[in-house]
């Protein structure tokens, strides 16, 4: 079932959670809302699934109009933050729950919603534990149960609120991995809120990055990581390094450094910021005739294959920056007798003065 | 574990302190009505002043707890479920009774609904009769006796949200079932404590009662205002008794919230 949202705007007093937002959802499509806390997207979710009413606009499922169609016969299936298990009753009955509320007619058998439950067990890999208790359960048992139980009644339309959001990250990596496995088995459209840009990205069709109410982009992990509409987008997903100075045409200086850019007119003289992704930088011993960024080295953690580098800027710049290198890269460097070293980007984001995100460049 | 010296005498000292006001005038209590043996406490039992104020003392209770168990989940329900002005000034409300001396409480029951004022008046006229009769001590009993349900379930449903209803109706269930299924169960161990709490206070309500019950004998006197009129008259055994009872009543009630607040915690 395909979701459809057109022009969704709602306030809380003289808050505006949503501006104005638009939305469209393939079917079987598992799409990811990542904002920041306070950006609506936990707002959104809720008036799809009819616990909201927006102040206009309309939802529309396989463009059938539910603006106005209760929750509890929207038939979508919700996975809450916090679970929202029912603590009195087992793991068994809290997935039959809403299969036996149906009304009589459409009501399986007894034996039918026994089965049905089983299936929907062994579906999250938790058959042992029908007869439990949730406070019986880990956090992760939990969200397991909980998307059992929003599965129970077939729904087309499946909506999680930071469904991984109350986990440890270990457990966490393993759960979505699954979900995105699960999602490829059923044939469900999903919607799922995340603050967590890995999150996002590894478990999405599509994403959708909202900030203060609004849309600010919407495609592919890998568009919106290598292609941001906008500035917050480009901040958003992942850490930045921000390097300050003035472009005068051919080159961009601060203080002793400079980067020979060629902007080919896109960038007009006077001040410029350059934003500079940890991973898309080399170090070296020497400074070559495009890139001449003085550097020390101020820190060092080793995770992995990666080693995460602290650079404080040698005569230009402020703040320190932060690079990732290659393990075997970081070796061959021996910053251990050659501390002084130069940094070089390999790909540079500009941004012009009024805030605007300019061409990607490279020193050359 | 206390270590030091004084943190043992505090402790001592603690129940010194229970032993001497709650545990001994208690055990006197029974002590007193015993004095004579068992056979005048059986007789003063047996009195037909006594089985009236029983039985009248349990007619009260029994109005009072379940219209007091509906308005406590109803003014729960509202304050928790639903944004609205006046809200804060709602639960502040709710205190009134608590807040107040239950004397105050009968005797402006008395103004507004006694042969003086135009609705009593007014009442008379049709020949209903509120005070000094069992309706009058009913409503005062409910007024003093009304935010215990409420101060209970209102913290309660707070803490817990609105998560697992919502995922309820998401589930196609109707606000009744709802309720049923989903937030009764949640609540129901801190309603029971609400509805102990609750009966406690009917059963022992003396001020109120008293003002607006006329203290009429055989008719009107509920336990604490028999064991009031025994006391005046000397008998003894006779106010002892009656004040056992309510004690028991009282001692039976602690049991069963400590059992409550013990299942609560489960």
């Amino acid at each position: 079932m395909s979701i459809q949202v057109e022009n969704i705007r709602k306030s809380f007093g003289a808050f505006t959670a949503l501006h104005d937002i638009s939305l469209d959802v393939p079917t079987n499509q598992l799409v990811g809302l990542l904002g920041p806390s306070g950006s609506g997207k936990t707002t959104l979710l809720r008036i799809i699934a009819g616990l909201e009413r927006a102040d206009s606009g309309r939802v529309r499922f396989n463009n059938e109009d539910v603006t106005h169609l209760d929750a509890r016969r929207r038939r979508v299936g919700f996975v809450f933050q916090q679970y929202a298990l029912f603590r009195h009753l087992t793991v068994a009955d809290n997935i039959a729950f809403g299969l036996r509320l149906l009304p009589r007619a459409e009501r399986p058998s007894r034996g039918d919603i026994r089965d049905r439950v089983r299936d929907l067990l062994s579906l999250v890999q938790l058959d042992n534990l029908a007869r439990r208790y949730p406070a019986q359960l880990s956090g992760g048992q939990k969200q397991r149960v909980a998307l059992a139980r929003a599965l129970a009644l077939k729904p087309e339309v499946l909506l999680l609120d930071e469904p991984f959001g109350a986990l440890d990250a270990k457990v966490r990596k393993d759960l979505r991995r699954w979900l995105r496995r699960l999602h490829e088995q059923i044939s469900v459209t999903s919607i799922f809120v995340t603050h967590d840009q890995e999150e996002a990205m590894e478990v999405s069709d599509k994403v959708v990055v909202m900030s203060q109410g609004r849309v600010e982009q919407m495609g592919s992990p890998l568009q919106v990581y290598e292609q941001p509409a906008s500035r917050f987008v480009f901040d958003f997903l992942g850490h930045i390094n921000s390097l300050e100075g003035l472009y005068d045409g051919h080159n961009w200086r601060s203080g002793d450094a400079f980067l020979r850019l060629d902007t080919h007119g896109a960038c007009p003289d006077g001040a410029l910021t350059l934003y500079l992704r940890p991973h898309e930088a080399d170090l070296a011993a020497a400074p070559t005739e495009a890139a001449h960024l003085p550097v020390r080295v101020a820190g060092r953690s080793v995770f992995g294959g990666t080693v995460t580098v602290e650079l404080e800027p040698q005569g230009w710049g402020g703040e320190v920056l932060e690079v990732e290198l290659d393990r075997v890269r970081w070796d061959a460097l021996d910053p251990e007798r050659h501390p002084a070293l130069y940094l070089l980007p390999r790909r540079l984001q500009t941004v012009t003065c009024d805030g605007d995100l300019g061409p990607q460049v490279a020193p050359a | 574990m206390p270590r030091y010296w004084h943190q043992w005498a505090l402790i001592a000292a603690a129940f010194a302190a229970v032993i001497l006001m709650l545990v001994l005038p208690l055990a006197l209590i029974l002590q007193q009505a015993f004095a004579q043996g068992v056979a005048p406490v059986l007789e003063a039992l047996s009195s037909s002043d006594m089985g009236h104020a029983i039985r009248l003392t349990l007619v009260v209770a029994a109005i009072t707890v379940p219209v007091n168990l509906l308005f406590g989940i109803l003014l729960a329900w509202c304050v928790t479920h639903y944004e609205f002005r006046g809200r804060k000034l709602l639960t502040t409300l709710i205190d009134i009774p608590f807040a107040m001396s239950p004397v105050v409480a009968g005797l402006c029951y008395l103004v507004v609904y006694g042969s003086q004022s135009l609705l009593g008046q007014w009442l008379s006229d049709w020949n209903v009769q509120l005070m000094f009769a069992l309706p009058g001590m009913v409503m005062v009993t409910i007024f003093v006796s009304c935010p215990y349900v409420a101060r209970v379930l209102i913290p309660l449903m707070q803490s817990q949200g609105q998560d697992e209803e919502e995922a309820a109706v998401l589930m196609g269930a109707s606000g009744w079932q709802v309720f049923w299924y989903v937030t009764l169960p949640k609540i129901r161990w801190a309603l029971l404590y609400g509805v102990v709490l609750t009966n406690a206070r009917a059963v022992g309500e003396f001020g109120a009662v008293s003002v607006v019950s006329g203290l009429i004998r055989g008719e009107t006197l509920t336990l604490p205002l028999l064991i009031q009129m025994l006391h005046e008259d000397y008998n003894t055994v006779g106010a002892f008794t009656a004040a056992g009872l309510l004690a028991a009543m009282a001692l039976i009630t602690l049991l069963l919230k400590t059992v409550l607040e013990w299942r609560q915690r489960v």
